[in-house]
Order: C-alpha cells, then structure tokens, then sequence
C-alpha cells in the first residue's frame, strides 16, 4: 500500500506539470462537446482525435484521450436533459427523468444532481483503479500464451454475452474483426495475407479507418440533418443548485450507481451503456414512489449518470492491468499507446510508471476539472447545441479525413475509413453492432500469436489450455456463459439482456 | 417463403466466409505442433460461415427484408460520392482547395443551403483548421499537386 501511495505521488507530480494539465483540460473540454453534440460518441471523437495526439509523448496522448473519453460521459447528461436527446447512448436513460426534470423547471438541479454524481463516481472509479490495477498487474505477469489465448477468448464471449443484440450477432461482428486483423505480414511466418498487392496492407489495417470509419462517418451517413434537432431548455445560472429534498433524494442513488458502475465497467461489453439501465431499473426497484419514474424522478438521473462514469473507469482496469480491451473505447486506447511505443499489459506499471501513474493522477485532477467545467459553462454547451447539425458534418467528415490521412501519410487509409464508413451504415440497417468487430480488430493479433506459441509450446497438443489451472477456470467461465446463452435461447425465455435491449429500442422510439 | 434481413445479412457472411477460405488457398495451415499462417484465418472464416447459417435459420425473429428503412438512402449516397471525390483528390489539390469544395459542396448539393453563406463557412472553416494544423500541431498538410 505504501508503495502505491508513494507511485501515486509520483504521479501527481506527473499530472500536475503544466503540459498535462492543459492536455487533461483539453480532453476534458473536447469529450464534454463530444459527450454534448448528438451523432459523435466518445469512440468517434477519441478515434478522430487520435492523429492530433502524434506529436505529443505517451503520457500526454492518454492523458488527452482519456479526458475525452470520461469527459464525453459527463457532457452526454447535458443534451439528455435539456434537449432530450441522448449525446451519447449511456446517456439514454438519462433523458427520460432529466428532461422530465427540466420541463418542471429544475434543468438547472438536473444538471448539477448528474454533474455531482458523475464526480463521486468517477473519483471513486479512480480511486479503485490505484487500489485494484496493480496487485492485478502482478498476477497477470504469471500469465503465458494459454492465459492469454484463454482471456481473449472470454473476453469476446463475456462481450457477446452481455450484449444488448444477440450472441450470434456479436460474435459474427468479432469474427470479421478477427479476420480484418489477420490482413497483412504474418509475424511468425512473415507470409502476405490477404493484402492485394497493395504494400500499404502489408502492416494490417489500422484501428483508426476503420473505428473513424465504423462509428464517426458510418454515423454520418445514417444521420440526415432532418432528424437532429429539438427545442432546446436554457437553464438559469441561479437555479443550478439543487434542493435539500432533491440533495437527499440524489444521494444513495449516486451510492449504489458508482458501485454498480464500476463492478460492471470491469467486465467487457459496453459498459457505460449497460450500467446506467441496469442502475436505473434498480432505483426504480429500490424506490418508495417507482410512479415517479418517467416524470422527473431525481434518483433516474443520479443513479444512471454516476454508473457509467464509473463504469467508464472502471473500463481501465483490465486496460492498464491486463492490457485486455473491454470495449472498443478501450481497444482504440490501446492501439494509440501502440502508436506511442507504450504496450498496455501486465509490464505497463513497472516499465512506464510515468505514464501508468501519471494517467491515474490526471484522471482525478480531470474529475475536478469536468465539475468545474460542466455547470459554471452550461450556456456555452447550450449554445453550441444550436448549431445546426447540416453545418456540423461536413466539418466532422473533413477532421475524419485529416486525421486519418495524418496517421501514415497513406490515401488507402482514407479509403478504407470510406469503405467502413459504408458497411458502418449497412450494419446499422441489419440490426448489428459493430463494436465487437473493432474489438476483434484489436486482440487479433495477440489472440493469433498467443494461441500459435500454445500450441508449439504443448507440441501440437490442444489439451494445453485445460492442464493449466488460470486458463482452464477462465475457460470454463467462457462455458458457463455460452451455457446460459443457449439456455434462454432454447426456453425462448426473456432474460435481462433481452429486457434491455426492449427498453433501449422503446426509448429510442419515443 | 418471405424474404427477411436476416437471410441477406447471414448469406452475406456465409459468401464472405468462402471468399475468405478461397482467399487463403496458398496460406498454409500447418499442423497443430507447428500452426501455419492459414490456420486461425480459416477457422474464423469457417466460424463465420457457420454463425452466418445460424442466422439464416433464425431468420424468422428479424424483420421483412422489403420493410429495411432505406429512407436515408440518398443522403447517404450523395454525402458518399461527395467524400469519395474529395478523397481522391485530396493528394491531388491538396488540403486547401478539397476540403473547401467538399464543404461547399456538402452544403449546398445535400442539404440545399445558400450558396453565399455555405461559401463562406466552408472557406473560413478549412483555412482555420489549415492553420491549427499547420501552426499550432505543427502537422503539415496535403498542399496542391497538380500538373508536378
């Protein structure tokens, strides 16, 4: 413990140089307009902005993305309760009691309950992640490719089970994830697979066309300026405090969220999105007047608002410590680290402990600045919502071709974001998710040599992974879910991921 | 027998899955002692063929092909074809000069904006960002090409 306390003051006198704090502040910034606008998620924005991190070193990049990505959770709350649309999808539950709220004339308290809850929330997820990152760091350093191949494969089966669509869907998303990842030289062989000719392949398909591409323009393409708009409620400077009733109201919810958040942002899947309904069904459970749901109950905005802020830390945990992707959100984190030089993993902690420790002290000194940042500027983010989005997405289509472009200097990029960007939109059209593909994208590689070394390393015998006791219990988790999946799907029974994605779809339609 | 998303969606990825495996003929697999360079590729392409089949037998749960909303359709197309230009110009004219006519042109051919404002908001727009990218990221862009 006193180590950690020790690193961790090393660590804020990382964060605190001036450099990273305008690099926190700037992430903070850009994820609040990120989390504000509608039709740019987190993930878009992170992807979007990653070339402009290239000239900065590791810490600074993560720093800055990092902002953008916690900072996007915060300012998804603002267009949830004022415009009633959701900035981004974890905000979605957010609309139902914040705009009801708003409509009362409490906006302003609204806004302050998800501000103040996001805070605890997430400095409560930052304060796990000191403690929880890295004891388990020094376990993962035990893990050899059966682990590893092992984790992987749970990984994607833990993703697709708690996904809202269905196990089949997920999967067949991570597959051709996988096979995007295997484009380019084999490292064991140095084979050319799959490139075409085209010499710019033969390193693989990055992770910036095709995330920029999926989520940033394939949003675009599905998104004409007819359907973004709304009236828009411009809360009073004086009437941001919320009330004692109101305050004690706020409290457990903001209690049982941050945890609930934080235990769910661990495991892989969308996190952020699945915490905040899972806290709101809970508070409605939990609560003396579940009528009050729906009209502008104040535990429906800080019970969902606190979960996937924590949820999004908590995200960092298998990130930092295991070097394992819980989400796209992650995996793109991990591919700009990459970029840096810097392998997430087990060996981030004792071989980059600026970056490592520098990141976790920003991220506290980052929550204090989104406070501050969140009420006192409301009005600009109010104004910024009056943008017309017909003038917004050329811009956002021309920062999508820049910042590919400045990745490698290379068009075929820029192609291949256009190419993802059109089957971003069709897989929209069928009901796919095409997060899991991103994943898969990520963890081909290490999935590809991991399970390869396995198999010399046992001489060809598969039996490896069931010899060795870490990859034989994660294995048999990887079973248990698939078992459960197939259950609900032979009794045809609604079980809770169902459920949520009945609840998703019924508030988008409102 | 109606035709449903789901039955396009999973012979999709059931064609995908031969191309794949066609694809990778001259990969060799190698053996289980000694995994070749073919090996996870096609047994992901097989897994793929296979959660594309199950999706076709499942497809009574999806919707009816024909009732896909298309309706965004022609937004999507036009705002494609604009940004398919632009990219292959954009080593051509370079930054400047693409990225104002894809502006201008995302403005005015899509959503029928006036041409004087759209004019001007999409000069003002690149030069700004030319010049953050330019002076403050030290990040030199695209500059024209054309007739070197």
């Amino acid at each position: 413990m006193e180590t950690t306390i020790l690193s961790l003051a090393h660590g804020f006198a990382v964060a605190f140089q001036p450099d990273n704090l305008w690099y926190a502040f700037l992430g903070c910034l850009v994820g609040t307009l990120v989390g504000v606008l509608p039709g740019i998620g987190p993930l878009s924005g992170i992807s979007i902005l990653l070339p402009v991190t290239f000239g900065l070193n590791a810490t600074q990049a993560v720093i800055m993305l990092a902002g953008i990505y916690y900072g996007s959770q915060y300012g998804g709350s603002t267009t949830s309760i004022l415009m009633r649309i959701p900035g981004e999808a974890s905000s979605v539950m957010t609309c139902i009691d914040g705009n009801a709220m708003a409509k009362r004339g409490r906006a302003g308290a609204a806004l302050c309950i998800a501000a103040v809850g996001s805070w605890v929330a997430g400095t409560f997820g930052v304060i796990m992640l000191t403690i929880v990152a890295p004891p388990l760091a020094t376990i993962a350093l035990k893990f050899g490719p059966p682990e590893y191949t092992a984790l992987l494969v749970l990984g994607l089966i833990f993703l697709a089970y708690m996904s809202s669509s269905s196990l089949i869907r997920t999967l067949l998303m991570a597959c051709i994830g996988l096979l995007c990842g295997m484009i380019g030289i084999d490292n064991m062989t140095g084979h050319f697979r799959y490139a075409f000719d085209l010499p710019e392949l033969g390193d693989g398909i990055g992770i910036v066309p095709v995330a920029v591409g999926l989520f940033g323009l394939g949003e675009i393409l599905s998104t004409p300026s007819h359907k973004v708009g709304g009236e828009v409620i411009s809360p009073k400077m004086r009437e941001l405090l919320p009330n004692r009733q109101e305050w004690r109201e706020s409290a457990w919810p903001i209690a049982r969220g941050t945890v609930l958040g934080f235990i769910i942002g661990i495991i892989p899947g969308s996190a952020h999105i699945i915490s905040s309904f899972l806290s709101y069904a809970l508070e409605r459970r939990l609560s003396k007047h579940p009528e009050q749901f729906g009209k502008g109950a104040v535990a429906g905005v800080a019970g969902p608002e606190s979960a996937n802020n924590s949820a999004s830390t908590g995200a960092f945990v298998p990130m930092l410590a295991l070097g394992i992707p819980t989400g796209p959100i992650t995996a793109v984190l991990i591919g700009a680290l990459m970029v840096h030089g810097v392998n997430a993993g087990p060996q981030l902690v004792t071989e980059h402990p600026d970056v490592f420790w520098g990141f976790v002290a920003s991220m506290y000194v980052g929550n204090l600045m989104l406070l501050a940042l969140n009420l006192p500027l409301v009005s600009v983010f109010v104004t910024v919502l009056r943008i017309p989005y017909a003038y917004l997405y050329p811009l956002i289509i021309m920062f999508c071709i820049v910042g590919v472009y400045e990745v490698s200097h290379s068009i075929v990029d820029v192609w291949i974001m256009l190419i993802m960007g059109l089957l971003g939109y069709a897989l929209r059209k069928f009901q796919f998710d095409p997060a899991p593909l991103v994943l898969g994208l990520v963890i081909a590689p290490l999935l590809e040599q991991s399970l390869r070394q396995s198999l010399i390393m046992s001489n060809g015998n598969y039996t490896i992974f069931f010899q060795r006791p870490i990859s034989l219990g994660l294995l048999v988790v990887c079973v248990i879910l698939l078992g459960l999946s197939a259950m609900t799907f032979v009794l045809k029974q609604k079980d809770w991921r169902t459920k949520l994605a009945e609840a998703e779809a019924g508030e988008e339609t409102t | 027998m109606t035709l449903r998303a789901d039955h396009v969606a999973g012979a999709f990825f059931i064609l995908f899955g031969i191309v794949v495996h066609a694809l990778s003929g001259d990969l060799p697999t190698g053996q289980l002692s000694m995994p070749g360079s073919g090996f996870l590729p096609k047994i992901v392409a097989t897994l793929t063929m296979l959660l594309g089949l199950a999706l076709v037998l499942r497809a009574r749960e999806s919707e009816r092909f024909a009732e896909v909303p298309w309706a965004d359709g022609k937004h999507a197309l036009m705002v494609t074809a604009i940004a398919a230009a632009a990219i292959y110009l954009y080593t051509i004219t370079g930054f400047l000069i693409t990225l104002m006519v894809m502006i201008f042109a995302l403005l005015v051919i899509v959503e029928r904006r006036n041409p004087l404002y759209a004019g001007g908001y999409s000069v003002a727009i690149v030069l700004v960002t030319y010049a953050c990218f330019s002076y403050l990221l030290k990040t030199p862009l695209p500059g024209l090409t054309l007739g070197q």
